[in-house]
């Protein structure tokens, strides 16, 4: 593959949103990469509006290859893109995506700095004041979801891989057979994905100036997203049995056993008689609306958690159907989430930047940790998370295991390499006393 | 009997410390490595603070504090995420006819280090020529004149001037610390961040009534650094968020929520609330605002009972004007129950504490006031609007 400057297949599923395609594309026009090295496929799927009219007569600076399909599953638009696509890079798009300049040449970049990763770009809804509680709720979770994957310290989960600014080797995802096509139009294909690559070893980066714009409100709102509650219980399900060692840390296990009485009560109506309690989350949803228009936050909050976790339990009934298979399927997950094989001792009184060096070395899943011969805390493994990296360390130290690191400290003195170091502040404040005047 | 303010860095304790012989307290900023970690009361016996017990005393004032910090520092770990490129700041003072105090914060300001930041004086409706005389003396402060009256049209006019990306704001009588605004805007690298403020101590003790101010109404809200999450946190309840006298806003948030309430703020028919307001507005909009207590500025509390009592009795009139704005102009429906909240379990019950003379409870003049504040406080906001009204209108006719 030719690292320098790599040929990149631009991938856009699109379903009945033309002129938000049409922004996507326009948006391309002006990146800062080669245009001769770019091409864009547009995987149409289903579309009944104008789109494929209007990419008949669209004029593109790079080669747009326009491939109809029929199968109302973004999966399978991303695969028939990908499997058409030429280019040494893959880059999927959503087509909601407002493209930065700068986008596809962050993407290759990051490439060429660490071949082989999934590389990520961040796309934050665009930038807007609006008040009411479902936007506020929208926006602060991407705001918050791209602050948090970008932070050097942070340790990718499965489900980061985000597939609406994504980058991959086509070699990778080739071998890695692409997305499952198994998850039809319930989503979370991506998460499956995600997982593959964990276990394949790929490491998860996040290119931060790759920046495209949100245009999610657009088509967003809180029916919306019940009905996408619904599919993510629909997709958990599919997730959990492709990997099993997952069940553990699915939403399914909080209602497989639910906690409070009214909660059991609900939940074994739903299986019985599911338009009763449908009956009753209308109604709640009609009383959101009126909540919302007399402020009253928390409890908005509350019936919102509450509806969104029932559809999410309805999808998941649509594939598992009874209670005994929902019981089955977790049985069939380990019982436990904290096992696994690849764990290290690990000395701290060595200094940081030794035992950092050690965990970059050996990427172990879970450490127990010593100071001395003193035990400090163990980081117990977990699935569906990378292994650990040297940057994970001190945010650990310093905040989940601070208690027992300060007595070892204070019992067996400084680690070796730090104590010489004085820490200095900023600005040395010289007088003791401020000057009453 | 007045009380010493010292600052004291815990891992550097002077052997003895000698103050004037006519305190009898003394109010100690704790500090480890230049931040401040706690503070402690201290007696004077005859100008003297005996260093033997000092270290054991601070110790205990700080707490669990003193160890996360030393850990953290010992971990070269800081809870404030990865450092970045600095933004380009403005440090903005809006000031009205006190070139003594303004002068104390410039002073301030020329020790801040230079990181390229741009100063700006915002003139409030002055009587005199004092402080346009005040700042020639200071070639890297730029003078501005506002003349719509209002602490927030000044502070609107600031956001305004300002060339930077982050616009840090300071009131006249408070002195910020070397650190503050480098420590302020350490803060922003969370994009999600749009306002930070910072810790307030005071700058003296020295009369009855800058006592009771800091025992009422002390405007630090705490030496842990705390992040107030709009997707979380009620956006009604700014109390322990923090002050304008000390804060910092990134200028690209007034585009999308809208600047300072003009018929809020000192020097209007409701003295205050401006910043409370604000704060409300960035919350509700689901952003975040971090209280950090490394931002730290000292003020000088109003010296005379007079002055207290009009500042307590502005306060509740600040409140309660900004409470009527989020409830006629934002439609928040619950403010109501936040006013009884108040009443009920703070305002009531210390009152009835203050008649019955229980030991340490607060004036009842003071309370008094407070309360008749309140009861102004939404007449207040409607005079101040239509009187911003006819202000502009004369403005525009002129």
């Amino acid at each position: 593959m030719n690292r320098e400057n790599p040929t990149v297949s631009v991938i856009i599923p699109t379903h009945n949103r033309s002129s938000s395609l049409l922004r996507a594309l326009d948006a391309l026009h002006s990146q800062t990469y080669p245009i001769d090295l770019m091409e864009v496929t547009v995987v149409a799927d289903n579309c009944i509006d104008d789109t494929l009219a209007v990419l008949k007569d669209y004029k593109a600076p790079f080669k747009l290859h326009v491939i109809e399909v029929n199968c109302r599953s973004a999966a399978i638009a991303r695969n028939t893109g990908a499997a058409a696509a030429t280019g040494e890079l893959l880059l999927f798009l959503d087509d909601d995506i407002e493209a930065m300049p700068l986008l596809v040449e962050s993407h290759t970049r990051a490439h060429q700095e660490r071949s082989g990763c999934a590389v990520m770009g961040p796309y934050p809804p665009k930038l807007q004041g609006g008040t009411r509680f479902f936007d506020v709720e929208v926006r602060s979770w991407w705001e918050e979801k791209f602050y948090q994957m970008g932070l050097p310290t942070h340790r990718f989960t499965y489900e980061d891989l985000l597939s609406g600014n994504l980058s991959l080797d086509a070699d990778l995802f080739a071998r890695l057979g692409g997305f499952d096509s198994a998850f039809g139009n319930c989503g979370g294909e991506d998460y499956e994905l995600g997982m593959r690559l964990l276990n394949a070893g790929v490491s998860f980066v996040v290119a931060p100036d790759a920046v495209g714009y949100h245009y999610e409100h657009e088509t967003n709102n809180l029916d919306r997203s019940f009905r996408r509650a619904r599919q993510e219980g629909r997709s958990d399900v599919l997730i959990g049995q492709r990997h099993p060692e997952l069940r553990p840390l699915l939403h399914i296990k909080d209602y497989e056993t639910p906690y409070s009485l009214a909660d059991k009560i609900l939940t074994t109506i739903a299986f019985f008689w599911p338009a009763a309690v449908d009956l009753l989350a209308a109604g709640l949803r009609k009383s959101l609306d009126f909540l919302e228009s007399l402020g009253m936050r928390t409890t908005w909050r509350w019936v919102r958690a509450k509806l969104r976790g029932y559809w999410y339990f309805r999808g998941v009934i649509d594939e598992l159907k009874s209670r005994s298979a929902i019981s089955s399927f977790m049985q069939g997950g380990p019982a436990r989430t904290d096992l696994g094989e690849n764990e290290i001792e690990l000395d701290l009184q060595e200094g940081w930047e030794a035992a950092e060096r050690i965990i970059d070395e050996k990427r172990p899943d879970g450490i127990y940790l010593r100071y001395g011969e003193l035990p400090v805390g163990h980081i117990t493994p977990k699935f569906g998370v990378e292994p650990l990296r040297g940057v994970h360390l001190r945010p650990i130290l310093a905040t989940l295991v601070s208690d027992t690191l300060l007595v070892a400290i204070a019992v067996n003195g400084m680690p070796k390499s730090a104590g010489v170091k004085e820490i200095k502040p900023l600005i040395v404040v010289e007088n003791y006393e401020l000057a009453v005047k | 009997m007045a009380t010493a303010i010292l600052d004291l860095e815990i891992s550097k304790l002077p052997p003895e410390i000698t103050v004037e012989e006519r305190y009898s307290k003394a109010l100690v900023l704790i500090r480890l490595h230049g931040k401040p970690i706690g503070q402690a009361t201290l007696a004077v016996v005859g100008g003297r603070i005996d260093g033997s017990q000092l270290r054991e005393t601070l110790m205990n004032a700080t707490g669990e504090n003193l160890w996360k910090n030393w850990l953290y520092d010992a971990l070269e770990w800081d809870e404030r995420g990865p450092v970045q490129a600095m933004p380009i700041a403005t440090v903005a003072v809006c000031t009205r006819d006190r070139p003594e105090d303004l002068e104390r914060c410039l002073e301030g300001f020329m020790r801040f280090p230079d990181d390229g930041q741009e100063y700006l004086v915002i003139d409030n409706c002055p009587a005199t020529d004092a402080t346009r005389e005040l700042v020639k003396n200071y070639p890297k402060v730029r003078y501005v004149r506002e003349d719509v009256p209002g602490s927030s049209a000044a502070r609107n006019r600031a956001l305004r001037e300002a060339k930077g990306d982050i616009v840090a704001m300071t009131d006249d009588d408070a002195v910020p610390d070397p650190n503050w605004l480098r420590s302020l805007l350490r803060n922003f690298s969370d994009p999600r961040v749009m306002c930070v403020t910072g810790l307030i101590m005071p700058l003296e003790l020295e009369t009855e009534a800058q006592e009771w101010f800091e025992r009422y109404s002390p405007h630090g809200r705490g030496f842990d650094r705390r992040v107030f999450d709009g997707a979380e946190w009620n956006p009604l309840i700014v109390a322990p968020v923090g002050v304008s006298a000390s804060m910092a806003l990134r200028k690209s948030a007034i585009d999308c929520i809208g600047s300072f309430d003009e018929a809020l703020g000192a020097g209007t028919p409701t003295v205050g609330g401006e910043d409370c307001e604000l704060f409300a507005r960035i919350l509700r909009s689901g952003y975040r605002i971090v209280y950090d207590p490394r931002a730290l500025s000292w003020h000088r509390h109003r010296r005379t009972w007079e002055e207290l009592r009009k500042t307590l009795q502005g306060y509740g009139i600040g409140v309660y004007a900004f409470w009527t704005r989020m409830f006629v102009v934002n439609r928040e429906f619950s403010v109501p129950l936040l006013a009884w909240g108040w009443l009920r379990h703070k305002q009531l019950p210390e009152l009835v504490a203050s008649l019955r003379d229980r030991p340490n409870s607060v004036p009842s003049d003071l309370l008094l006031a407070q309360l008749r504040g309140c009861i102004s406080g939404p007449m207040a906001y409607f005079a101040s609007r239509k009187q911003l009204e006819e202000i502009k209108e004369e403005v525009i006719s002129q």
